[in-house]
């Protein structure tokens, strides 16, 4: 038997085979595109997570702002510790008022609340409080 | 032109030839007994135009139920059109031991018209000769005593044209079949490296945008920074949203007839400790934090409820 008898057959076959390699070629490139595509994205998540955890908690006008626990309340009542990063302050006699402004500005900082201690005595009310940034 | 410097063996085939064996495969030429020549000098430039009107002009010139191709070339301003019944031939040749898988190509005497002007003996009673530039079989007997007659078939003619059984006999597909299934699958193949090629192109918006995220924020652009400060604040993120909904949700239990008496929150756990005017807010405040999910600790004031967990 000559393979030159079924040269027609060779012919379709290899077509065929051109085809298949074709589809082969077509279906790899679609699955490294998806693929990529994924990674793409996965990346693009990953860096709009890490802008916007920085832009909350590693903001650099946190300090400045921080301030803002020191002057909410008149000076009488607060002794006030800031070193490097870190806060510690002390409030005594705060009214229900003034307890619940500092209560609202502090959970609306981007601050690592270390220990938070508030202790009603009589009417008023005695905060203890340490953060960091 | 033959580059590996082999010439197959021409073959001259006619209706009184001895059988052959063959051990190797052979090129062979047919006499005018095997096919039907026409001469016509007709305005085309290309031989496939001049094949197209092949069959029309053999019209009435043919045996009935035969299935008959054609063979056109050009001999000086004529075109030479040879009709021929190639199932007819291939059943003689394999009579005479001559196998289409032995054949490799088949040529007509007339290709080689300037190789039989010396007449070349066909067996004994005929002879091949040469009329008005047509190769032609006459009886030997009608040749004159002064004609020189050969007994050799010349070899050195090889015709650049002849019809090729090679796919053409014992093939599940005709060339025309195969040749139209082969262009299906190259024109599909072709769709399939267009698209391909175009996927591989595509998707650059994101890539685009990627790029643009890198150019903003150089110091990300190493996957392992970027997770590492992504596990630096997730943790910080999720613990101190913790601490604001616990402080949210104690606040939710302060209603009419609830005070809070003391509140303490670190980096690990909470305790909240509430005073209620009867134990009808009493309940209700457990209730709250039962929802919450936090613990309720028993406190020796039956108007005092105490409230922790941890973060």
């Amino acid at each position: 038997m000559s393979w030159k008898q079924y040269q027609n057959e060779l012919i379709a076959l290899g077509a065929v085979a051109v085809m298949l390699f074709a589809y082969l070629y077509k279906h790899n490139q679609v699955t490294s595109q998806v693929t990529h595509a994924k990674t793409v994205q996965q990346s693009i998540a990953e860096f709009k997570e890490v802008i916007a955890l920085k832009k909350v908690w590693a903001d650099k006008k946190t300090a400045k702002k921080i301030d803002t626990l020191h002057t909410l309340i008149p000076a009488s009542k607060v002794k006030w510790s800031k070193k490097s990063k870190k806060v510690t302050a002390s409030y005594t006699g705060l009214t229900s008022n003034e307890l619940n402004k500092l209560m609202t500005k502090i959970l609306n900082l981007p601050l690592i609340i270390t220990l938070l201690d508030v202790q009603k005595i009589g009417s008023n009310y005695n905060v203890e409080f340490k953060c960091k940034w | 032109m033959n580059f590996i410097g082999k010439t197959k063996e021409l073959l001259l085939a006619y209706p009184s030839m001895q059988g052959v064996t063959l051990q190797e495969s052979v090129n062979v030429m047919l006499t005018p007994q095997f096919y039907t020549l026409k001469k016509e000098s007709i305005p085309v430039k290309y031989a496939y135009q001049a094949k197209k009107i092949a069959p029309s002009l053999f019209e009435g010139l043919l045996e009935q139920g035969g299935t008959y191709d054609y063979i056109v070339f050009k001999e000086e301003d004529m075109w030479v059109f040879i009709a021929y019944d190639l199932d007819n031939i291939t059943h003689f040749l394999a009579s005479k031991g001559i196998e289409a898988s032995m054949i490799s190509k088949i040529f007509f005497a007339q290709q080689c018209v300037d190789s039989f002007h010396t007449p070349l003996a066909l067996g004994d009673k005929e002879a091949l000769v040469v009329l008005d530039d047509i190769v032609v079989v006459v009886p030997r007997i009608a040749l004159g005593e002064e004609e020189q007659l050969s007994f050799v078939f010349p070899q050195n003619c090889t015709p650049k044209s002849g019809i090729s059984l090679q796919g053409e006999v014992g093939s599940v597909l005709s060339k025309k079949q195969a040749y139209t299934l082969a262009s299906i699958f190259v024109l599909f193949a072709i769709v399939f490296m267009v698209e391909g090629a175009r996927y591989g192109g595509e998707g650059d918006a994101g890539a685009q945008k990627l790029q643009t995220l890198y150019e903003a924020y150089p110091a990300l652009q190493s996957s392992y920074t970027r997770e590492g400060i992504v596990n630096k604040y997730r943790e910080i993120d999720s613990k101190e949203r913790e601490k604001r909904d616990i402080v949210k949700t104690l606040g939710s239990m302060i209603f009419k007839g609830v005070t809070l008496t003391a509140l303490r929150i670190d980096e690990k756990k909470f305790k909240a400790q509430f005073s209620c005017t009867n134990a009808q807010v009493l309940k209700r405040v457990k209730a709250l934090a039962k929802k919450a999910k936090y613990n309720i600790s028993n406190t020796k004031d039956n108007h005092t409820v105490g409230i922790e967990g941890s973060i």
